[in-house]
């Protein structure tokens, strides 16, 4: 009988002695990320920064990783978004065939496509080095109509590698393929995509490997 | 000394016990209202307490719950397993002066806090929790 108690006691012993090797063990698991700020280099984090001109206390910070997008979109059926691509009609692009267009800037040799300069906006659509570049200068007149001048309302920069451009229109006829532009987008480099400048508020989409924004 | 082993043993049940419960952490949940009368709720319970105390919650509340949230079930399991391959990380952060939302992970837990003049609200899930949760409205879903 003695002998079973002694058992039983020791194994108490060992079950303590081995809980508490255990909760430190699983509490540094728990917290191990925790010290972590940025990713491995592998990881693909788009991030989105929305400041307010204004008031600089305004702001909205999103970072996403590439891969869990790539992972969580097609999960996402609601209206037009359905399997991680985006249906459109027609008339959405007032009768541009975007597709049509897309070919022509593909097979086409790196320059500037679309230079459009006037006293509202300055527009340039070019393709270089790969990239497809999207600039929209949006003016502002002062003074009267013979002696006006014009400053800069708002700037709208976008640079978007051309291989994420053909993943994107790789679906159907009538489908943006998001999913296909984000693994895309993932073989890239460090890139800033979006840079909007206006007076109400700045916004910057880009890509790097950190998890957190600067 | 029988009184002192069984004592042992007891003490020895309850720390295994205690370790068993607590072992996917803790949820956390802290809401602070700030105007007079306002309610100030803490409170904490072992994340594993969870999913045992839904397989007490009625079959017929449960396929309610899942029949309403059967869309988004599949999308939060996707999340929270994902969430799980990443260091900690504040996902979304939006603040406009009075306002302050931030949606975080932080040591295997989904942090979501909202501060405003009306009341600051702080709530931690671990990660696993919501999951295994997510996957057992997502099985009772009616037509599964």
């Amino acid at each position: 009988m003695n002998r079973i108690v002694r058992h039983i006691s020791r194994s108490a012993v060992v079950a303590i002695a081995a809980t508490a090797l255990i909760i430190p063990v699983s509490a540094i698991a728990q917290t191990t990320p925790a010290s972590s700020t940025s990713s491995s280099t592998s990881e693909r984090w788009l991030h989105v920064r929305v400041t307010s001109s204004e008031d600089k206390t305004e702001t909205v910070r999103v970072n996403v990783p590439l891969e869990m997008a790539e992972k969580v979109l097609p999960a996402i059926n609601k209206d037009r978004l359905h399997n991680g691509k985006v249906k459109f009609n027609d008339h959405d692009f007032e009768g541009v065939d975007l597709k049509v267009l897309l070919d022509a800037v593909r097979s086409s040799k790196d320059g500037e496509y679309v230079t459009v300069q006037s006293n509202d906006a300055d527009v340039r659509v070019a393709k270089q080095n790969g990239y497809m570049y999207v600039h929209v200068t949006e003016k502002e007149s002062h003074g009267s109509d013979k002696h006006a001048k014009s400053s800069e309302k708002s700037k709208v920069e976008v640079k978007v590698p051309m291989k994420v451009v053909d993943a994107l229109f790789s679906a159907g006829k009538d489908e943006l393929d998001i999913v296909a532009a984000l693994r895309a987008l993932s073989a890239h480099g460090d890139t800033e995509l979006v840079s909007v400048k206006s007076d109400d508020n700045t916004v910057r989409v880009w890509l790097d490997s950190k998890n957190i924004s600067d | 000394m029988i009184l002192a082993k069984l004592a042992l043993g007891f003490a020895s049940t309850i720390v295994v016990a205690s370790v068993y419960t607590f072992r996917e952490g803790t949820i956390r949940v802290d809401v602070d209202e700030h105007r007079d009368g306002g309610s100030h709720v803490h409170f904490w319970v072992p994340a594993a307490a969870v999913p045992m105390a839904m397989h007490f919650v009625p079959k017929q509340h449960l396929r309610e719950a899942s029949q309403h949230a059967s869309e988004y079930m599949p999308l939060v399991e996707i999340v929270t397993t994902e969430l799980r391959k990443y260091p900690d990380t504040t996902f979304v952060d939006v603040e406009d002066g009075k306002n302050h939302v931030r949606i975080a992970t932080a040591g295997n837990k989904l942090q979501i806090d909202v501060v405003n003049d009306e009341e600051n609200v702080h709530v931690a899930v671990p990660l696993s929790t919501v999951n295994d949760v997510a996957r057992q409205l997502a099985a009772d879903a009616p037509g599964i």
